[in-house]
C-alpha cells in the first residue's frame, strides 16, 4: 500500500501502538475499573433501588387521653422498616405562631421505642426527635376520638422496587397503649393481610400501579378506612426508565473515560525518549506525522475498543435486568460521544507526553489534566462567574462556559441527546445547541490534534 | 558518502544555545571516519541530525548522494543508526524488535523474519531471540542495537559509541565486525571516546570541541602537522651498537643529538628534516646489526588533549 509521504510509518507506529497497550498490566486494570463503574453501575442503577430517600427515623404521633381528662403526646419512635429506637431524645414544644414554639417537655424514648408527655389541655403540640444528627419532626392534635383508637401512617419505597408501595401503620389505644387481644387487623381492599405486631406496628406491600388503594384498620369491631394512593419512587434510578439511567452512566463517563484516556496515553511519547526508541524510530523511513497520527489511532483504538465493548455491555445488562431498551439513538449517541471524550483526552495527553522529558512529569502531566478539566475548570468558571457584575453577562457566560472544557461538552453533548427532558435533580440540560456544541467538539478536536503535532515536531526529540 | 558543510543546530529557536557551530567534514563511501570529543562538545547532536531525529538549523548535509532536508526518505532508507544507549521496548523480545523495525523498510515478512533470525545468530542472540528484552544485559541490547541498524543493509552505518560499556572480548568484537562490515563496503561514522578504538579503526578523523570542529583529517596527517616545528626523533632498534657509532651519528647534519638505549640508539634531528636513510646507512656500515627504526609520531591521545586543549572524552 502506498501512503501519502506525510502518512509514512503511521499504520506500523498505530499497530505496535494498539497492541502494546491492549497487552498492558495498565489496560487490564484500568478496563476492569471502567467495568465496575459503568457495567457495575448499569447493574446497580437499573437492579438496585438507586437513591435511597428513607429517613434515619420515623416518629409515629399518637395523641391519647389520661382518665383525668389531661392531654397526653404518645411518640414511638422506630426505623423506617419498623425497629424501635431506644434512648432517641424527643422535644416536645408548643406552637406560637407560624414560626416560633415553646419547648414544653424533653424525653428520651424506652426500650420499646415509646415516650410519652403528659401536656395538659394542649391542643396541638409539636414533636421533633433527634438520633445524632438526623432529625424528623411531626406534630399531634388532640381532637376529640371518633374511634377507640388512634393511628399514624407513613408511606415508603423500602424495598427498593421503584414504587411508594411500602405503607407503614401504628395503632394505639386513646390510652396510648398497643392493643392486644385481640390485636388490629389490617385489610387490603378487602383481604385480610396480618394483624400489627405487639408495639402496635404492621407493614403492608401495597400493590404496584399508579392508582388508589383501599387499607382498613380494624380494632374490636371497629374500623377506620384510609384511600391511598401508590405512586412511583421519585428517588428510584430506574424510575425515568432506561434512558434516564444511560443517561446517568454517561455522568459516570465523563469521569472514568477521561482517566482510561490519560492512564493509556500519558507516556505514549515520553516512554520512547526515555527508552532511548524515538531516536531509533525517527531515523526511519517515516514522517513525524506519519508517526504522531500512528500513536494517536494505536492508542485512541487501545482505548476506544474495550471502551466500547465496556459501553455494550452496560447498555446489555441495563436491557437484560429492567426489560427496556433505551432509545436507540440516544444509546448511538452515548456510544459515540464516549469515543469523541477519549479523543480528545488522548490527544491532549499526547500533547503532554511530547513535552515530557521523564516518566515523573509525564505522569504529573496526566495528573494536573484531569484535576483541571474535571474539577478545577468548573471551579474556576463557577468563581469567574461569580466575579461578573451584569447578571446578563453573567447569565450568557455560564451558559458558554461548558465550551472551555472537553468533559463539559461530552456532558453536554449528551444532555442535547436525551430524549426527555432532564429534570434539575440530575444536573441535566444545556441551553446551547447541537450546532454550537458540535462546532466546539470539531475545534476542539482539530486544535488539540494541531497543538500535537506541532508539540511533536517541535519539541519531542529535543 | 557523508558530506556535511556548515553544519549549525541551535536549540530553543534563535535566541537559544549554539550546540554545532559550522561544522564541515566528509566522510568517502567505504570509510570509516572516527568523530571524538570532550563530553557537551556535540558529538551526539552532529549524530542526531545526521540520522535525520534533529532538523539543522543551517547547513548542508548529503548522505549517499541525497540531501537530508530536501529528500529526508532517500537519506533515512539509506543509513542505519546505531545508539549509544536504547533500552528498547521492554515487553517486546528481541526478534518482535526486528520485525518491528524492518516493517518501516517494506521488507517483506517473511524475508523479514530470515533477516532477523540470521542477524540475532550471528550477533549470539539465538537463545535470546524470543526472551523480552527486560531480561537483556548491556551486552545483549549492545548487539541487538546492532542488528537493527544492519538489518535493511544501509549503505552509511552511524555508530554511537559502539563499544561503550563492553568487557575486553566484547570491545574486540565490535571492533573486529566493524572492520568487517567496512571490508564489506559500509561508510562508518563513528563516535567513540576510545581513543585506541579510534586509532585502530579509522583512516580519518574529525575532532570536535564546544561545537566547532577543530581538526578534520587522517591521524597521521594531524600527527605530521601537529608536530611540524618539533624535533624528529627516530627510534632504532640494533644490536652490538657502540659509543663511537652514537658519536658519528650525533655528527650526521641535522641530527640534534644520539643517545643510546636498552635496544639500541635514539636519534633527536631538527624539525622537518628526515635523517632516516642517513642514520640506518651509519648504522650499517660501522657493523652494527639493525633490526628496525621508526619516527616516533604523536599519539591521537596527545593530538586531542591539544586539540581540545586537555578536554576530556
Amino acid at each position: 500500500m502506498n501512503l501519502p509521504p506525510f502518512l509514512r510509518g503511521a499504520p506500523t507506529v498505530a499497530r505496535q501502538e494498539f497492541l502494546g497497550n491492549l497487552k498492558s498490566v495498565r489496560m487490564i486494570m484500568m478496563v476492569s475499573l471502567l467495568s465496575l463503574v459503568v457495567v457495575g453501575g448499569t447493574y446497580g442503577l437499573t437492579a438496585g433501588g438507586g437513591f435511597s430517600g428513607l429517613p434515619a427515623l420515623v416518629a409515629w404521633p399518637h395523641p391519647a387521653f389520661a382518665e383525668n381528662g389531661s392531654h397526653v403526646a404518645v411518640v414511638w419512635v422506630s426505623s423506617p422498616f419498623g425497629a424501635p429506637l431506644n434512648g432517641i431524645e424527643v422535644e416536645f414544644s408548643e406552637p406560637r405562631g407560624p414560626t416560633s414554639a415553646e419547648v414544653i417537655g424533653r424525653a428520651s424514648t424506652n426500650a420499646t421505642g415509646f415516650v410519652r408527655l403528659d401536656v395538659g389541655n394542649r391542643t396541638a403540640v409539636s414533636v421533633s426527635a433527634r438520633w445524632g444528627t438526623s432529625e424528623t419532626g411531626t406534630s399531634i392534635s388532640f381532637f376529640p376520638p371518633s374511634t377507640n383508637f388512634t393511628f399514624a401512617q407513613d408511606v415508603g419505597d423500602l424495598d427498593d422496587d421503584g414504587w411508594v408501595d411500602d405503607l407503614g401503620l401504628h395503632v394505639l389505644d386513646l390510652e396510648g397503649y398497643p392493643i392486644d387481644s385481640p390485636r388490629p387487623r389490617l385489610i387490603l381492599n378487602g383481604t385480610y393481610v396480618k394483624d400489627m405486631d405487639a408495639r402496635g406496628y404492621g407493614l403492608v406491600r401495597l400493590p404496584e400501579f399508579t392508582g388508589t388503594v383501599n387499607v382498613t384498620i380494624q380494632v374490636a369491631g371497629e374500623e377506620e378506612v384510609l384511600q391511598l394512593p401508590v405512586l412511583e419512587d421519585p428517588f428510584s434510578s430506574f424510575f425515568g426508565g432506561p434512558d434516564l439511567t444511560l443517561y446517568l452512566i454517561s455522568s459516570f463517563m465523563a469521569f472514568i473515560g477521561p482517566i482510561f484516556a490519560i492512564v493509556i496515553t500519558f507516556d505514549a511519547v515520553s516512554k520512547e525518549k526515555v527508552q532511548g526508541t524515538l531516536d531509533l524510530l525517527l531515523s526511519r523511513p517515516v514522517s513525524r506525522t506519519g508517526v504522531l497520527i500512528g500513536k494517536f489511532l494505536g492508542v485512541f483504538g487501545a482505548v476506544a475498543f474495550p471502551l466500547t465493548l465496556v459501553n455494550l455491555a452496560a447498555l446489555g445488562v441495563l436491557g437484560a435486568t429492567s426489560g427496556e431498551s433505551p432509545t436507540g439513538s440516544f444509546a448511538a449517541a452515548f456510544l459515540g460521544y464516549s469515543l469523541l471524550l477519549v479523543a480528545l483526552y488522548v490527544l491532549i495527553q499526547l500533547v503532554f507526553s511530547s513535552l515530557a522529558k521523564t516518566s515523573g512529569t509525564a505522569v504529573l502531566f496526566g495528573v494536573l489534566v484531569w484535576l483541571l478539566f474535571n474539577i478545577l475548570y468548573t471551579v474556576l468558571t463557577t468563581m469567574i462567574g461569580l466575579a461578573i457584575p451584569d447578571a446578563a453577562a453573567r447569565h450568557e457566560f455560564g451558559r458558554y462556559s461548558a465550551l472551555g472544557s472537553p468533559s463539559a461538552i461530552y456532558s453536554s453533548l449528551v444532555s442535547l441527546a436525551y430524549p426527555g427532558e432532564l429534570g434539575a435533580i440530575f444536573g441535566g440540560g444545556t441551553t446551547l445547541g447541537g450546532d454550537v456544541l458540535g462546532a466546539a467538539a470539531v475545534v476542539w478536536f482539530i486544535g488539540l490534534f494541531a497543538l500535537a503535532l506541532w508539540t511533536f515536531h517541535k519539541k519531542a526529540a529535543e | 558518502m557523508i558530506e556535511v558543510e556548515g553544519l549549525t543546530k541551535v536549540y530553543g529557536g534563535s535566541k537559544g544555545a549554539k550546540a554545532l557551530d559550522d561544522v564541515s567534514f566528509t566522510v568517502p563511501e567505504g570509510g570509516i571516519f572516527g568523530f571524538l570529543g570532550p563530553n557537551g562538545a556535540g558529538k551526539t547532536t552532529t549524530i542526531r541530525v545526521l540520522a535525520t531525529v534533529l532538523s539543522p538549523t543551517a547547513g548542508t548535509i548529503r548522505i549517499g548522494g541525497h540531501d537530508l532536508v530536501d529528500d529526508p526518505m532517500a537519506v533515512k532508507e539509506k543509513l542505519g543508526l546505531m545508539p549509544d544507549e536504547v533500552l528498547f521496548y521492554p515487553t517486546l523480545t528481541g526478534r518482535q524488535h526486528l520485525l518491528y523495525y524492518a516493517s518501516f523498510y517494506g521488507i517483506p515478512r517473511a524475508e523479514a523474519k530470515a533477516r532477523a533470525t540470521k542477524y540475532l545468530d550471528q550477533f549470539g542472540l539465538a537463545d535470546a531471540r524470543d526472551k523480552k528484552v527486560k531480561a537483556y544485559s548491556h551486552g545483549m541490547r549492545k548487539r541487538l542495537a546492532l542488528a537493527q541498524c544492519l538489518l535493511h543493509d544501509p549503505e552509511v552505518l552511524i555508530m554511537d559509541e559502539p563499544a561503550n560499556g563492553l568487557d575486553p572480548q566484547g570491545m574486540r568484537y565490535f571492533r573486529d565486525l566493524i572492520r568487517f562490515l567496512n571490508k564489506d563496503g559500509k561508510t562508518i561514522f563513528l563516535s567513540s571516546h576510545m581513543l585506541s578504538e579510534v586509532e585502530q579503526l579509522c583512516e580519518r578523523v574529525g575532532i570536535i570541541d564546544r561545537g566547532r570542529m577543530v581538526a578534520v583529517d587522517s591521524i597521521q596527517a594531524l600527527s605530521a602537522r601537529l608536530s611540524a616545528g618539533a624535533p624528529t626523533v627516530l627510534h632504532v632498534v640494533a644490536a652490538g651498537v657502540t659509543d663511537e657509532m652514537v658519536r658519528a651519528l650525533a655528527a650526521i647534519p641535522g641530527v640534534e643529538s644520539a643517545h643510546r638505549t636498552e635496544t639500541g640508539v635514539d636519534v633527536t634531528a631538527r624539525a622537518g628534516t628526515d635523517v632516516s636513510s642517513e642514520v640506518s646507512r651509519s648504522l650499517v656500515l660501522a657493523g652494527a646489526q639493525l633490526h628496525g627504526l621508526h619516527q616516533e609520531q604523536r599519539s591521537l591521545e596527545d593530538l586531542f588533549l591539544t586539540l581540545t586543549k586537555g578536554g576530556a572524552t
